[in-house]
This record gives C-alpha cells, sequence and structure tokens, in this order.
C-alpha cells in the first residue's frame, strides 16, 4: 500500500476511536446521573420509613407494648445513624426485620399510617431495585475491557449495591400497598 | 402527573400489548392524570381520540410467533421529537421497547424518567438475540423496568441484562362481570352447554385443532354441547379444520368487539384455553374469570401462574386432545365443581383488576421522578449524534448507530 493509503486507514481508525470513546462517555454519564437519581430517591424511601417507624413508635406505644415499641424506635434511631456513617444496610435490615415482625391488626393506629407505611415498604422495594438496576448497567459497561483499557471514568468508584432485605411483613395485610398518606 | 404512554403495536390491530396500553390510559385519565399514547396504526383514520397521537405506518416483521412492527426513520423520529416536546411529560412509559419499533426511537430521544414495560416471554427469539445488545446503549436510560410476568421478567434478565419488577396485566374486572349474555346462550339458562374459545383461531400455537379434537370426545358425552368461537382468521380454513361432523356443533362469531367478548364470556359454561406455545400472560384467561366462566387451560407456564397453581380453573396437558376432551366432559357433567371454580376464579382475576394495578403502575412512576420532579424532552442534539440542530420536521434527522 501507498503511504497515502496507510495515512487514510490510520485516519479512519483514529476517527473509529474517537467515535466510539465519545458514545461510550455519553452512555457512562447517563448512567451516572441515573444511578444517582436512583439513589436520591432510595435514600429518601428509607428515610421516611424510618421516620414512619419513629411516629409509630413515639405515637402509639399502647398498640405496640413495650419490648416492640423499643426495639422499633432503637431500628429507626440506628437506620437514621448508619445514614452517616456504619452499616446501612445492617442497619436497614434490622429496621425491616421490626416492621415486619408487626402484627397484622394494630388497635388504634390510624389507618392512613399503616396504609402509608406498606406504601413506603413498596417504594422502598421499587427504588432498590431500579437502583440495583442502575448499579448493574453501570458496572457492566465499566467492566467491558476496552472500557477498562481506554481508562473511562478511571477515576471514578464504582457504585456498590445495595441488598437489604425488604419484603412485606404483617403491614401488608389488608393494607393498600400501593397507598400513601394524603397530606 | 403528565403521562406519556407509547405503544409500539398498530393501534387499530387487535393485539395484547395495544389493549394494555389502552387501558392502562383509561384507567390513569379516570384517576384524573393526564395521558397521552404515542402508537402507530395501519391507518391514520382510525387514530380518532384527541389523547392519541399517530407515529406513523409500519413494517411488519415476524417475531415471537406473530407479527411485529418494524418502524425507524427520520419521519417516524421527527414525530417522537414533536410528540414529547409538546407534550412535557413527568414520566414515559414505553412498552416492548427492546424491539426496534417506535418505543426504541423513544428512548433514544427522550431525556428525564422513562419506564418501560416487557412483554414478550420466549426465551428463544432470535430477533431478541440479535437486537437486544444493540438497542442496549438507549435501553440503558430506562429508569425503572415492569415485566408482565415471571417469563417476561426471564427474557429480559437473560437477553437485556437488567431486572425488572413484577406488575401482572390488568383486566376490567366489572366490564367482565357484569351485563348482558350473548342472546340465545345463557349459562344456566337451561340451554344446550356451551365451550368458548376465543382468539386467531387459524394460528396453530392458539391450539384450536386440539380443541376441535377433544369437541368430539364432548359431543359424544354431551350430545347437544356447542363451541363458541371469536377471534380473526380464515373462516374457510376453520370450517375445513371442522368438518361434517363437528359443523352442527360449532358457532363462528368471527371477530367481536370488546362487550361481545364480554358478552360470550358471560354466556358460556366452560372456557377452553388450549394453546400450545407462546403465550406470555393469559389475558383472556382473567377475563374469563371475571366473567365467572370456568376455565380449562393448557399447562403454559403462564396459564398456570394465573389459574393460582390449577387451583382456580383446571389444567391439562397441552396438546392432548383425549386429556382435553375428558377434562371438559367432566366438568360440563358437574355444576357443583362449575361453581365452585367460578368463584374461586372470580377471587383470582380481583387481583388483576385495572384499578388496583394502575396504582402500583403509579407507584413505580413516582418512584423514578427525580425528588424536585421534572419533564421529560427530546434529548440535546449533542447527546443525539448525526441530527441537525433544528431537530423536528425542518430536516430529516439521520439516525446512526454507535460503533462498537
Amino acid at each position: 500500500m501507498t503511504p497515502e493509503a496507510w495515512l487514510l486507514l490510520a485516519a479512519g481508525v483514529l476517527l473509529l476511536l474517537a467515535v466510539w470513546t465519545g458514545w461510550t462517555l455519553v452512555r457512562l454519564r447517563r448512567l451516572a446521573a441515573r444511578v444517582d437519581r436512583a439513589w436520591a430517591t432510595l435514600d429518601a424511601q428509607l428515610q421516611r420509613r424510618a421516620g414512619l417507624a419513629e411516629e409509630l413508635a413515639r405515637q402509639h406505644p399502647a398498640a405496640l407494648g413495650e419490648g416492640v415499641r423499643a426495639r422499633l424506635a432503637a431500628g429507626a434511631a440506628g437506620a437514621r445513624a448508619a445514614r452517616d456513617t456504619g452499616d446501612r444496610e445492617l442497619a436497614e435490615n434490622a429496621l425491616g426485620h421490626e416492621l415486619r415482625e408487626l402484627p397484622a391488626d394494630l388497635p388504634g393506629v390510624p389507618a392512613a399510617l399503616r396504609t402509608d407505611l406498606a406504601g413506603t415498604q413498596t417504594r422502598v422495594a421499587l427504588a432498590r431495585r431500579f437502583y440495583n438496576d442502575a448499579v448493574r448497567d453501570t458496572r457492566e459497561l465499566r467492566g467491558r475491557r476496552s472500557a477498562r483499557w481506554a481508562g473511562l471514568h478511571r477515576r471514578r468508584p464504582l457504585p456498590r449495591y445495595f441488598d437489604i432485605d425488604d419484603r412485606l411483613g404483617g403491614i401488608g395485610v389488608g393494607a393498600d400497598v400501593a397507598g400513601r398518606r394524603a397530606s | 402527573m403528565r403521562i406519556g404512554l407509547v405503544c409500539p403495536y398498530r393501534w387499530d390491530v387487535p393485539g395484547g400489548v395495544q389493549y394494555h396500553v389502552r387501558d392502562l390510559a383509561g384507567t390513569l385519565r379516570g384517576m384524573g392524570h393526564h395521558v397521552e399514547v404515542l402508537t402507530p396504526a395501519q391507518h391514520e383514520e382510525s387514530v380518532t381520540d384527541p389523547w392519541l397521537t399517530f407515529a406513523g405506518r409500519t413494517v411488519p416483521v415476524p417475531y415471537n410467533g406473530s407479527m411485529a412492527s418494524l418502524q425507524f426513520g427520520p419521519v417516524s423520529a421527527a414525530r417522537v421529537r414533536r410528540w414529547l416536546r409538546e407534550g412535557r411529560f413527568d414520566v414515559v412509559h414505553v412498552h416492548e421497547p427492546a424491539t426496534p419499533s417506535v418505543s426504541l426511537l423513544v428512548c433514544m430521544i427522550a431525556t428525564g424518567p422513562i419506564v418501560a414495560t416487557f412483554h414478550a416471554a420466549t426465551t428463544r427469539s432470535k430477533w431478541l438475540a440479535a437486537v437486544g445488545p444493540m438497542a442496549r446503549p438507549w435501553l440503558e436510560k430506562i429508569s425503572g423496568r415492569i415485566a408482565v410476568s415471571d417469563f417476561a421478567r426471564r427474557v429480559q434478565v437473560e437477553h437485556l441484562g437488567g431486572d425488572a419488577v413484577i406488575l401482572p396485566n390488568g383486566v376490567h374486572v366489572p366490564f367482565f362481570a357484569e351485563g348482558p349474555a350473548l342472546p340465545g346462550f345463557g349459562r344456566g339458562s337451561g340451554g344446550p352447554p356451551t365451550i368458548g374459545f376465543v382468539g386467531r383461531f387459524d394460528e396453530p400455537r392458539k391450539g384450536l385443532p386440539v380443541l376441535l379434537q377433544a369437541m368430539r370426545t364432548v359431543v359424544r358425552a354431551h350430545p347437544g354441547t356447542r363451541l363458541l368461537i371469536a377471534g380473526r382468521g380464515d373462516a374457510d380454513q376453520l370450517w375445513s379444520m371442522v368438518g361434517p361432523d363437528l359443523r352442527p356443533h360449532v358457532t363462528l362469531l368471527g371477530e367481536v368487539s370488546e362487550a361481545d367478548k364480554a358478552a360470550l364470556l358471560r354466556s358460556v359454561d366452560v372456557y377452553c384455553a388450549p394453546n400450545l406455545l407462546g403465550e406470555s400472560f393469559g389475558v383472556i384467561l382473567i377475563e374469563a374469570m371475571a366473567a365467572g366462566a370456568p376455565v380449562v387451560a393448557s399447562d403454559l407456564d403462564a396459564f398456570v401462574r394465573v389459574l393460582d397453581d390449577g387451583a382456580a380453573g383446571v389444567v391439562v396437558r397441552r396438546d392432548d386432545p383425549a386429556a382435553l376432551g375428558q377434562a371438559l366432559s367432566d366438568l360440563l357433567a358437574d355444576p357443583g365443581r362449575r361453581a365452585e371454580l367460578a368463584a374461586r376464579g372470580s377471587r383470582a382475576a380481583a387481583r388483576y383488576d385495572w384499578q388496583v394495578l394502575a396504582r402500583r403502575i403509579l407507584a413505580v412512576y413516582e418512584t423514578v421522578l427525580p425528588p424536585g420532579g421534572g419533564v421529560v424532552t427530546a434529548a440535546p442534539d449533542h447527546d443525539f449524534p448525526g441530527v441537525p440542530p433544528t431537530g423536528t420536521a425542518a430536516g430529516p434527522p439521520r439516525i446512526r448507530r454507535p460503533r462498537r
């Protein structure tokens, strides 16, 4: 081949590389934004859940009984504290466990609060699923050999999965799991 | 909430996805939300409602045993852009976006919260295997994925690499539960026993030949039995399949309206779904149960699931005319069992009422909305290479595949 042909070939390869890099960067930026959005939602729902558990423990001690009330309050406080430091998954699991153990009928607790709690737990489960989905897509793309070799987004930490047990317990029985208290 | 729904299949052709989108839109509107639908159609004239937007015509391609609508090109892209810009939706909900359709176009062009529902349940689809990885860069934009069944979710996980929450198809339970029966027929009216079949009867996977074979057993035990068939298809082909011996026992209603279908389901003593393969869900079973018809269905995974593992209906080995005939005869001979199955069926169907499901879908929308609220728009041009800066119909946008 003539030198011109080589040059043309090299230019073509370079162009392809540039287009690929640009496109991959667009995808990575989009995914990073999606992970951030999903995390913000999950965080908000988890905080709401902890807030509702606190409200339940504070305002309806008679319905819960002292042992349950104390454990629920401790679980909610632990979940709040773990937001900044500590193992958040562990703390949220502990709170989730307390909520699941609640009996289906809590005498004296307004239906609105129970509906809100059930609805929030449903939304925690949804938000967690969507967050992990975003993390999976990001890790898949970041983990590709080509992306690793090109060093795209190398400085950014890989997003972590968030794994908690978010099954709906007794509170879901008879409650409207998609519901929300009118605010 | 302002919600934009995208249906990838032709609006004026009957189909499960189309009905899903239509019913979801109707239910959400009934709840006071602003809902618009973008959909292709065979004839532009058939897209009449003000909340419908015509997305263009489609090229049908075989997919998942039936026809999918292939749709790409500058005109469609321009329509999608305009729809997104004018709609100012809080959330856009696309259906079946893994096929090269208007749904995938919306995923390419839209920025903002996108929710997607996956319907297909085939696990060996050449189309999906080929197109899935190519669509991936745009499917990544979807913030919330919904699958209509475990099987649709499995396709999603295996072929497209993502998880999904399972929210089943819905049914307007009251629409099927209450109303008149077909004139001349009627459950418990003392007339001859009737069996119902609804579906494209010339499609072998719907299993009508098996049911016709089974009918020969049934009419020996219950000589007056009538088989009511409703659906699209070639009538001549059907009658040649039926043969002269069964001809007096078969009534062909042809393509019927939704109201007539509901009336048929309310009229029959037993509803039969002899499908052989490829059903993702089985909405018709839920409709039959809502209408109070006891169901006899083949043992497709999706059907067994809908029938509460066989508690709310009779499950028969697929493609087994002898077993099907036996099950139908036994059920026609036992009114007590029919009443019991009908009662269980009604309870099972109530879980799939659109009022219940639409609220759960709304919870998904709320979950993908950014905390401060936002709006879905067409992407800025630097995010979508190959489109001239004027964007809309001013120039034909070219869609370029990314190189990988």
